[in-house]
């Protein structure tokens, strides 16, 4: 067995309650199916979600984070999708200076109808994580 | 008066003169209440005194050699919990004005009936060098300033580029030296509040052994602009050898490595706004097995835990309120470059939000603004690319 095909990647899916989650109920009821290392975790709100929960996720054991909210002018919130994109960029900001791989992180709108786009997030980040290897932070111990 | 401004005689030195103005405003009842550095009794440090006896004024310091406490911190512990109900003057650097105005808009202070007074600074001295021999570091400080000579003062001042008037153009009044002979100065309003005192206390526009105003404050405004142009420079290269220093996993790690996990960079830190700081909360005491899985996971854990995610988690909640005013840094005990290392993320964060922390009390937060159409970069593309894994799967 190669080294590329051992490497299971530990993925967090941060997904808002309505959309995100809708996409991935969605997914459910049309039998679709995604990677079983990517972790689904649902928050109320994207905007809701602190910078810092995307960098601790990182740090402790996370290959990659990946974020979905609902599409522009859907959010239940009316703008929680807009400040999530603005945390989402100061997060890749920092990791970006700080060489710390940015890559790691995405943002994706998924509505709630859009369960293959869901399952397709999923599998192509997974896809993108194995080739972009191991997070270097996980395995320090010195964080 | 065509040019906005006042000539403010200097005659015994440039402090003296700034206490003269300012006794005189507070016996006239201009301001209730001054709050200004003051050299502590010991002569061995500085520190804000809330001052409404014009007696004491006489000890003040405009620019004292160091920066104990960050002005901005002071102002935001005066009025955290509500307006002033009387006429203040905060005698305060450019970088304490400007941590200031976050915190007014991060409502951690309020600014109603303060009026911020910034002077053109030259930078302080580290902490630790000072108190080696506050006295003579006293006189190298002004010996330095006089110079125009950056290189004893803290790495953040060294490479600071908004040390003047235009870095925060909305404070009450500047007191601007830089290009101006030796025996005057000018006094620059940057409000209708700071006008209106000016008009008030009735500062010459003219003084007989000074320059016009308006030549005064062409040069000066000229001045400025010629060393802010040279300390962006520098600190464009300051920032790209600190990024090289610092990137990547391996070489941050070894720049956080002696961190001792005391948080004195963040109770220093004038713009750290949390009332309660989540990383001395208890949402990171967490039970003994959840050390014990993370240990499990990467072969061992540090401890006190989180270090790192301390320093990146701090960052990214002040890392856009950042004023670059290294107090961080004066307040290692490992002298660990965080002042250097956070004005780094900072100019980057705020560059790419396009955002001057400080800049102006009615810029929006740009973590509470936003735009429909922006940074579209972030958002990643959706490339239907699992079609034919669909068509399997049906």
């Amino acid at each position: 067995m190669s080294e590329e095909q051992e490497f299971v990647p530990r993925i967090i899916y941060f997904m808002c309650s309505w959309c995100g989650s809708g996409g991935a109920e969605t997914a459910a009821a049309h039998h679709l199916r995604y990677p079983e290392n990517v972790v689904p975790s649902r928050v109320n709100c994207t905007g809701a979600l602190p910078p810092v929960h995307i960098l601790r996720t990182l740090i402790e054991g996370a290959d990659g984070v990946v974020i979905s909210g609902c599409h522009p002018g859907d959010c239940h919130y009316e703008d929680g999708n807009f400040r999530a994109r603005r945390r989402v960029a100061l997060v890749k900001n920092l990791l970006d200076t700080l060489g710390l791989e940015p890559e790691r992180v995405w943002f994706r709108y998924v509505a709630h109808g859009e369960g293959r786009r869901f399952v397709d997030t999923a599998a192509a980040f997974n896809d993108h994580i194995k080739r972009l290897g191991p997070n270097p932070l996980k395995t320090r111990s010195d964080t | 008066m065509n040019a906005k401004g006042a000539v403010l005689p200097v005659g015994e030195g440039f402090a003296p003169a700034v206490i003269e103005w300012l006794k005189e405003a507070l016996n006239r009842e201009i301001f209730e209440a001054v709050l200004i550095p003051v050299e502590t009794p010991a002569e061995d440090s500085y520190a804000y005194l809330l001052i409404q006896n014009p007696a004491i004024l006489d000890r003040a310091s405009p620019l004292p050699p160091v920066m104990p406490v960050q002005g901005g911190k002071a102002i935001g512990r005066l009025t955290m919990r509500g307006t002033l109900n009387k006429r203040v003057a905060a005698v305060v650097r450019p970088c304490e004005a400007r941590a200031a105005i976050e915190l007014t808009k991060l409502k951690q202070a309020h600014l109603t009936n303060l009026f911020l007074i910034t002077l053109d600074c030259a930078g302080v001295l580290p902490l630790s060098d000072y108190l080696e021999d506050p006295a003579t570091a006293g006189a190298r400080f002004a010996e330095a300033v006089t110079q125009g000579d950056r290189s004893p003062m803290r790495p953040s001042c060294q490479i600071c580029h908004r040390f003047s008037l235009a870095s925060a153009p909305g404070v009450d009044l500047h007191i601007g030296t830089l290009g101006i002979d030796e025996g005057s100065a000018v006094i620059v309003p940057g409000s209708l509040k700071g006008e209106r005192i000016l008009e008030q206390m009735g500062v010459s526009e003219d003084d007989e052994r000074a320059r016009p105003v308006a030549e005064m404050l062409e040069r000066w405004t000229t001045q400025v602009a010629e060393v802010t142009e040279a300390q962006i420079e520098r600190r464009r290269q300051a920032h790209a050898e600190l990024q090289e220093a610092v990137a990547g996993a391996d070489r941050l790690l070894e720049t956080f490595s002696t961190c001792i996990n005391c948080h004195n960079c963040q109770r220093a830190c004038p713009v750290c706004y949390c009332r309660q700081c989540y990383f001395e909360s208890t949402a990171l005491k967490l039970p003994p097995d959840n050390y014990l899985a993370r240990a499990t996971a990467k072969g061992a854990l540090r401890f006190a835990p989180d270090t790192l995610l301390f320093h990146l988690g701090r960052a990214s909640h002040m890392a856009l309120s950042c004023v670059s005013c290294g107090a961080c840094e004066d307040a290692c005990p490992m002298d660990i470059p965080v002042g250097q290392v956070f004005s780094l993320l900072a100019d980057r964060a705020q560059e790419a939000l396009g955002y001057v922390a400080g800049r102006n009390v009615d810029d929006p937060l740009p973590l509470v603004a936003y735009e429909m159409e922006e940074l579209h970069g972030v958002e990643q593309p959706y490339v239907e690319i699992y079609r034919e894994q669909e068509v399997q799967d049906a």
